[in-house]
């Protein structure tokens, strides 16, 4: 068996990097539709005003792709290096998206964010607007590729598993990318960048606004912004209570763990706690609020329902581990000795074959065939009860990221009635709340990433993969010596960025239109070329 | 002969949409809501925009400034 020592750091490594790299994710996914946004009503008013919009707030989208793609690119190469037995195992399945991603939504992403960035002058504003959407929809499209890969760690479908190479085969793609986990995912994590970014850019413009500064600039680019925010985040919350539905019909565990059920109750009476204290031990809440009959249609959408708790699941997962068991025994029968007789037991147990890797580490020696009528119980125990998550962190990584979704729509809400009624300036106090309220959408993805993962333990693959199988059989002191490395590492990068942003986000739009080697152009004969037609920059009033 | 075939291409980048739309609705519900959604945020950002220009122009903005002038 691994080193369960090198396993929880190659999940520490995993984490680690995947939360560095989600701290800029979200930003680029809802950067690029807004900068699209911006640059749509420079083509349709031919205002100057939201062509500098657009490069501005371009300016810092480009800070973050590139620091983004950098820290992106060390994951895809983790599962190679830190979970073998997680790319042997899945690999046919997992690397297909992967590979997509790769190779058709990274390099289109990447192709159209150069003529973005340096087809201004060369392109017809048109073109250009075409190149400004083809980027948001690649960008958005890298993150499809990677959730459908993820949806099948939460829901594996389109595949299944073959005896004979001992491996998940890929059955069906079609299955893979219409998985109803991977769509939600999909959806509520884009919507949950375009959060990230509305909030970015009314957050920057709230500031300028707070300063007096750039008035016109700061004002349409909230405007935008808010408007933006407001249907983003309310589609974020309609999303959630899609996947939490989903949670609820494919991972129950998961469920529970983020409501905190310990108890099955008689429907409708399950009731939403809003606060608890749950202790993973005992497996009850040391203290909490909560309100009854609001559970089962929150999360059932009926009145019927029962919503299963932590003890009913337990129950439940006991009588799949011993099946499990069979089918993992019958497993290595057949594949020592290809009996027909072996094979027909594993099929018959199949199903639960996950389960039975689960109670490998309790076995004598990991040898589920040494496992005897006096230690069943005790094993068949405690592999059930590694089927519950961590409940304290999921009840609380999910209750932060719910909370901050509701701050958004009020926030938003807000913002977006001001600004339309232009009586910003008369409300000082949510300017700055704007302003303070910019990290929020990434720490509430980062309590969303938490959520999501944690809450798929103990496996790699949902019922069928346990993490402590997945990772690699390296040395604690290669890991250590890695994980120390990634996080000196990806630190410097989120300095670079916090410094380049802070910088240019104080220079403002005027600096920027001073500095860009295009500025002298503006009122030279270039005027007269694709994309500069707009003889307003003469006239920077604005600013 | 120009419009035939602009008249053409259209209404091959429609069947192409109504295909999407049918394929999507049918076997990716979530999908189409995100085509749909995310255009609507967009268009809405726009309108916005546009709203806004046309507020400041009618003098409903504090900004004192002339809106720089169109193409």
């Amino acid at each position: 068996m691994i080193n369960p020592t090198v396993v929880d750091l190659s999940r520490l490594q995993f984490a680690l990097t995947a939360l560095y790299h989600f701290l800029f994710v979200p930003l680029t996914l809802g950067m690029t539709f807004i900068l699209a946004s911006m640059e749509t009503v420079y083509v349709i008013t031919g205002k100057q005003i939201y062509k500098d919009m657009t490069q501005f707030w371009g300016k810092l989208f480009g800070i973050n792709f590139a620091i983004g793609v950098a820290t992106g690119l060390t994951m895809e190469f983790e599962f190679g290096t830190n979970w073998s037995m997680y790319s042997h195992f899945v690999g046919d399945v997992f690397g297909t998206p992967l590979a997509i991603e790769g190779l058709m939504a990274f390099f289109m992403e990447s192709t159209f964010v150069g003529l973005m960035f340096f087809g201004w002058d060369r392109l017809s504003r048109g073109a250009h607007l075409a190149v400004t959407f083809l980027v948001a929809l690649g960008s958005n499209l890298s993150a499809l590729w990677i959730l459908i890969a993820n949806g099948f760690m939460q829901d594996p479908v389109g595949a299944s598993f073959d005896p004979k190479t001992m491996r998940m085969q890929f059955r069906s793609f079609g299955a893979l990318v219409f998985s109803p986990d991977a769509q939600a995912k999909f959806v509520h994590t884009t919507l949950a960048g375009f959060v990230t970014g509305a909030m970015f850019v009314m957050g920057v413009s709230a500031y300028y606004l707070l300063r007096k500064q750039h008035r016109e600039f700061a004002a349409r680019s909230f405007r935008m912004a808010a408007l933006f925010g407001i249907i983003s985040s309310l589609a974020v919350v309609t999303l959630g209570d899609a996947l939490g539905r989903l949670d609820f019909l494919v991972q129950p565990t998961k469920l529970a763990a983020m409501e905190g059920i310990w108890h099955t109750s008689k429907p409708p009476y399950a009731p939403w706690k809003i606060f608890a204290i749950p202790d993973d031990k005992t497996q009850k809440d040391l203290f909490n609020v909560s309100i009854p009959y609001v559970l089962t249609p929150l999360v059932a959408h009926d009145f019927t329902s029962p919503i299963p708790g932590v003890d009913a699941l337990e129950h439940s997962a006991r009588a799949k581990v011993i099946k499990g068991i069979k089918a993992v025994v019958a497993l290595k029968a057949y594949g020592t000795t290809r009996n027909p007789a072996a094979l027909a037991a594993f099929r018959a147990n199949e199903s639960d074959m996950g389960y039975g890797f689960l109670a490998q580490r309790y076995a004598p020696d990991q040898d589920l065939s040494k496992i005897t009528v006096q230690n069943l119980p005790s094993i068949v125990q405690k592999a059930a009860r590694d089927t519950i998550p961590n409940v304290f962190v999921e009840f609380w990584s999910f209750r932060l990221m719910v909370l901050l979704g509701f701050v958004f729509v009020v926030v938003f809400a807000f913002c977006a009635y001001y600004s339309l009624r232009n009586e910003l300036e008369k409300h000082p106090l949510l300017l700055k709340a704007a302003t303070w309220a910019i990290p929020l959408p990434v720490l509430a993805c980062e309590f969303g990433w938490i959520t999501a993962e944690n809450g798929r333990q103990p496996w790699t693959v949902f019922g069928w993969l346990p993490t402590f199988q997945s990772a690699s059989s390296h040395d604690v002191g290669y890991m250590v010596f890695s994980l120390v490395g990634f996080a000196f590492l990806y630190s410097l990068f989120i300095a670079a960025e916090l410094y380049l942003m802070f910088k240019f986000a104080r220079l403002g739009p005027v600096q920027h239109l001073t500095q860009t080697p295009h500025a002298p152009a503006f009122v030279q004969p270039a005027l007269g070329q694709p994309g500069f037609t707009d003889k307003s920059w003469a006239d920077n009033s604005w600013q | 002969m120009t419009n035939i075939i602009r008249i053409l291409a259209l209404a091959a980048v429609l069947a192409l949409a109504l295909m999407l739309a049918v394929v999507a609705g049918d076997f990716g519900p979530w999908y189409f809501a995100w085509l749909v959604g995310t255009t609507m945020i967009v268009l809405i950002s726009v309108a916005g925009a546009v709203l806004f220009e046309t507020q400041h122009a009618a003098g409903d903005t504090p900004y004192e400034h002339s809106a720089p002038t169109e193409t």
